[in-house]
């Protein structure tokens, strides 16, 4: 690792931190108790956190085979090469 | 965490998304309590009904800017079908796997030089007329005083005497290759938690990776709170098989180590390692609104590289610094990417249910960074939108932006000689003898060469070579790529799903996206590298079965389960016919419908045959090409065949038939033992790379009329088509300088023409007796298909008795005899013709099978109703029109079910 690299990897996880406890602090004062009963909307298709499964698999295979950021099939595995 | 493509989308009711907003208390209770398992559940795990998958997919690439070189090349393009499945083994734990194949073919970027050189896309005429452009990766370059290029013209490639900083890719075509991946999965849910592990292996000829991943969800706070989590290995082989036309002008010294020569072809060899973690929580955080957001670490050690990218190095020797204009010396090198990467990325969704619309509005972020420089963002928003009557249409819009890569550069400079002569202290250039190097000698040529002592030599006697060192690797960075996913850049695009539940457990889904990438578009500073704009697109098509359909039923109470066995037992009284048996059996019920999967694989290789007797290669050579005569001959060649079998009878008399297929073959040669090589376009066929082809087929449909039915006998006709909807004008790449032209008739994916496809069968039935009888046929309804030629008409009549082994299980053997037309006309474009495939006449012939066969119907439980087929074709007899490869057998394996 180059130390422009390490650099900016700490400037980076110093966003990172950030970012995470943002989301805690969100998610600390957005919950609120929602009932059984009360969950009919949520349980509806739409949504789903992902609607559309197929499609999104052939995103994120384009995707990571045109761009450099972490595979979106996160800890799936498998892609082959993309050598093209 | 982990997903298996696709395995298991909630596969909703019409009903539940036509709810409306009104809902009556009740009505949300019942919803909700029936789906409350499924809530928060997250693709991968274990919820809802089996289902399986089949989908399409075409991407296809704009063309590249080469800045006036002409641009003959296709684009990238890949054909990709995904099938899938998932099952439940018990109540709780569910099974699934999933098989993707993907076909891709185009030109591809190997390197990019600045556009001034007198290389790059070199453009080539044919009787003088310019017609496309070479790669040409090693060449020179003007350089004025500064180093700033000075421009050629694009295609005569005479200076301009202007600077002229712009880059340009080089580009390089590729024969089509093929990529299969198989995975699988296991999860079990428990009441608040769930488990799960999964695995698969992808194989292309140049790239082999295995994977394994587990993972796990915890809910709290009554299922208002999911914490998710899952890690996975990944390993890879690369055995990047050199391209034999670049190769000679490519530097590899840095991977002398790793590349061995096997079968006339150079491979290079490395391994890559990939550990990723994630960890995630979802949180409902209203009613109407939930967040899911995760944190996700990769590791990437070993070969990291692409090994078909080059980067252009520009040697200039130091001695021509200080001159007004400087030659500089353009030279490919793989590329060198660091042995290690870390990556972090941070995911967050946030999803809001729109009241007023019954509408969902999903919005996503994603940062990553890396050890790379490599940091990105990427923002998506998607409209999901039930418009009644089971259609949901979901428009979306993404956006993406990276930076570059600390060691991305266009092409590099190199204030170095790429090779120098030697001299002594006396300043003599230093040559040696050829084969002993021990030996030197000195002079300016080989003319006027001295030895040790000063003695003359004959240069040419000795064969002297002038000792040259190669350029100091220890001044190059020791990274650097100029790969054009490495630049920093952004990207726009934006797409829409339509998807459509037909009812009975089945479901369309379509989808197309446009994709545009732009160096201009990076956030903050603009990439630079605008000459790396592309844009893509991708449509896709995709069918769902629900296999247990009443199951899900939100409102339909009770006894759904039991419903559908009830159901779907109730039909299957009727046998079917054995597995290779196309067009057999008929629905006996009005409204009924059935899906099914038909495999088909025919296998052939060993002998070349002509005739019914084996061909020596002498007579192949001789006779199997026609005037000319054969230099290269098949060693074998695979042909599968993927359908999907859908099925409806709208009366109990008159059914319908609609089969899409996907078809991909490969096959490999060898040089004829005697054959006159012409070395003009024949080389890309053989060493490691055979080739391979596979895309869409052609799509059939039918209607089949009963004839007769009475009890015990059963006579149907078919009268059917097919759409020539596959390829027939696929093209070898160019290779030596020379057009590879269409590939084989064999290795095309259709017949080009509409085609006529009648059949008619009888079968009967007594006890655990059946047998049966077909004549079928193809008829080519036009003369030829727009390649210029057509394949021959087909007959062919089969007989088939079966037995149950038990009630669910059926033994059969059958006889075959098929009869085929040679094919008609030729093809008109130009193609390699270097064999016996390439010549109409070694086409069809008539051929003698037997089958043997097993049918299952799986009697009750939990995948009651589901049939499987398989057929093992063995060839007993076959005359061969003209030459052509052996038959080794053909399997048929089918699944169906009926709704």
């Amino acid at each position: 690792m180059t130390a422009t690299g390490l650099i900016g990897m700490k400037k980076n996880q110093h966003v990172v931190v950030k970012l995470i406890l943002l989301v805690c602090i969100g998610l600390s004062i957005g919950c609120v108790h929602v009932n059984a009963w009360e969950r009919g909307n949520l349980a509806k298709s739409q949504m789903e956190l992902d609607p559309h499964p197929l499609q999104s698999e052939i995103q994120s295979h384009n995707y990571s085979s045109r761009e450099a950021a972490p595979s979106h099939k996160s800890s799936a595995g498998g892609g082959g090469c993309g050598c093209y | 965490m982990p997903q298996r493509p696709g395995s298991d989308h909630q596969f909703k009711d019409p009903e539940v998304q036509s709810v409306k907003p009104r809902n009556t208390t009740l009505q949300a209770l019942t919803s909700a309590a029936l789906v409350l398992p499924g809530l928060l559940i997250t693709p991968g795990h274990a919820a809802g009904t089996d289902r399986i998958n089949f989908q399409y997919s075409r991407y296809q690439e704009g063309e590249r800017n080469l800045y006036g070189a002409p641009n003959n090349l296709k684009p990238i393009s890949a054909d990709v079908l995904h099938g899938s499945g998932i099952f439940s083994l018990t109540d709780r734990t569910k099974i699934s796997f999933g098989y993707t194949q993907d076909t891709w073919s185009g030109a591809t970027p190997v390197t990019t030089t600045p556009l001034a050189t007198n290389g790059g896309n070199r453009p080539y005429t044919v009787n003088g007329v310019v017609v496309g452009a070479s790669p040409i990766l090693n060449s020179t370059i003007l350089l004025d005083r500064d180093l700033n290029p000075i421009g050629t013209d694009p295609l005569t490639k005479q200076s301009t005497g202007v600077v002229d900083t712009r880059s340009v890719l080089v580009m390089s075509s590729a024969s089509p290759e093929t990529r299969r991946q198989a995975n699988f999965g296991l999860s079990h849910e428990r009441n608040e938690s769930a488990v799960n592990v999964g695995g698969g292996f992808s194989r292309e000829r140049d790239y082999q990776s295995s994977f394994g991943n587990m993972g796990g969800r915890l809910d709290f706070n009554q299922k208002l709170t999911s914490v998710k989590f899952g890690g996975g290995y990944t390993h890879s082989q690369v055995g990047a098989i050199l391209d034999g036309d670049s190769s000679p002008y490519i530097t590899k010294t840095a991977y002398t180590q790793q590349i061995v020569n096997r079968g006339g072809s150079e491979i290079l060899r490395g391994n890559r390692q990939d550990w990723i973690a994630n960890v995630g929580i979802t949180q409902v955080l209203s009613k109407n609104a939930l967040i899911d957001a995760n944190i996700g670490y990769t590791h990437s050690n070993g070969f990291l590289e692409n090994p078909y990218k080059a980067m252009s190095v520009i040697f200039i020797d130091p001695a021509n610094l200080n001159k007004s204009s400087i030659t500089g010396d353009v030279r490919a090198l793989i590329e060198q990417r660091p042995n290690i990467r870390n990556q972090v990325a941070l995911n967050a969704k946030y999803i809001h249910y729109i009241n007023p619309f019954n509408a969902a509005l999903h919005l996503g972020y994603r940062l990553s960074v890396d050890d790379w420089g490599v940091n990105t963002h990427t923002f998506d928003a998607s409209w999901v939108q039930p418009v009644g009557s089971g259609w949901t249409l979901t428009p979306r819009i993404r956006y993406y932006s990276q930076d570059s890569a600390s060691f991305y550069q266009p092409y590099l400079f190199s204030q170095q000689a790429f090779r120098r002569q030697e001299t002594d202290s006396l300043g003599r250039q230093i040559w040696f003898h050829e084969k002993n190097p021990a030996i030197q000698y000195f002079g300016i040529d080989q003319f006027n060469l001295v030895d040790q002592n000063g003695n003359p030599v004959d240069g040419f006697q000795v064969n002297a070579q002038p000792k040259t060192t190669s350029f100091d690797a220890g001044k190059l960075p020791d990274n650097f790529s100029s790969d054009h996913r490495l630049a920093g850049f952004g990207a726009l695009s934006g797409g829409v799903v339509l998807s459509k539940i037909l009812g009975k457990g089945v479901a369309l889904e379509t989808g197309f996206e446009y994709y545009t990438r732009a160096s201009s578009m990076q956030i903050g500073n603009g990439g630079n590298n605008s000459f790396a704009d592309f844009d893509y697109y991708v449509a896709n098509a995709a069918v769902r079965f629900d296999i247990e359909p009443t199951t899900s039923l939100p409102m339909g109470g009770s006894g759904g389960s039991s419903e559908s066995h009830r159901h779907a037992s109730s039909h299957y009284h009727h046998k079917i016919p054995p597995a290779g048996i196309m067009f057999g059996h008929m629905l006996d019920k009005p409204g009924d419908f059935m899906a099914g999967y038909r495999f088909m694989y025919n296998w052939t290789g060993g002998n070349m045959m002509h005739g019914t007797h084996k061909a020596s290669d002498q007579a192949i050579i001789d006779q199997g090409c026609g005037n000319g005569s054969c230099q290269f001959t098949p060693t074998f060649m695979d042909m599968r065949m993927h359908m999907v079998d859908l099925m409806y009878a709208p009366t109990k008399w008159f059914n319908v038939m609609l089969m899409p297929t996907f078809m991909d073959m490969d096959m490999n040669l060898r040089q004829l033992a005697g054959a006159k090589i012409d070395t003009s376009g024949a080389h890309g066929h053989h060493g490691a790379a055979g080739h391979e082809t596979g895309a869409i087929g052609d799509t059939y449909f039918s209607s089949l009329i009963k004839l007769l039915n009475v009890p015990g006998h059963r006579v149907h006709a078919n009268l059917g088509f097919s759409a020539p909807t596959g390829k027939v004008d696929i093209e070898v790449r160019r290779t030596h300088k020379e057009d590879g032209g269409l590939i084989h008739f064999g290795m095309q994916l259709g017949s080009g023409t509409w085609d006529f496809t009648p059949s008619l069968t009888y079968f009967g039935e007594k006890s655990r007796w059946s047998w049966g009888t077909q004549l079928s046929g193809v008829k080519r309804m036009e003369d030829q298909n727009k390649s210029g030629y057509r394949l021959g008409d087909l007959f062919q009549a089969t007989t088939w008795g079966g037995y149950d082994l038990t009630h669910w299980l059926t033994a059969s053997v059958r006889g075959v005899y098929t009869w085929q037309d040679a094919i008609q006309r030729d093809f008109n474009k130009f193609s390699a013709r270097i064999g016996p495939m390439d010549f109409p006449a070694n086409y069809g012939g008539q051929f003698w099978d037997i089958g043997l066969g097993l049918n299952a119907r799986i009697p009750g439980g939990r995948f009651a109703g589901n049939r499987f087929g398989f057929e093992w074709i063995q060839p007993v007899k076959s005359d061969f029109n003209g030459f052509q490869l052996d038959r080794h057998g053909a399997l048929s394996a089918t699944w169906s079910y009926r709704f």
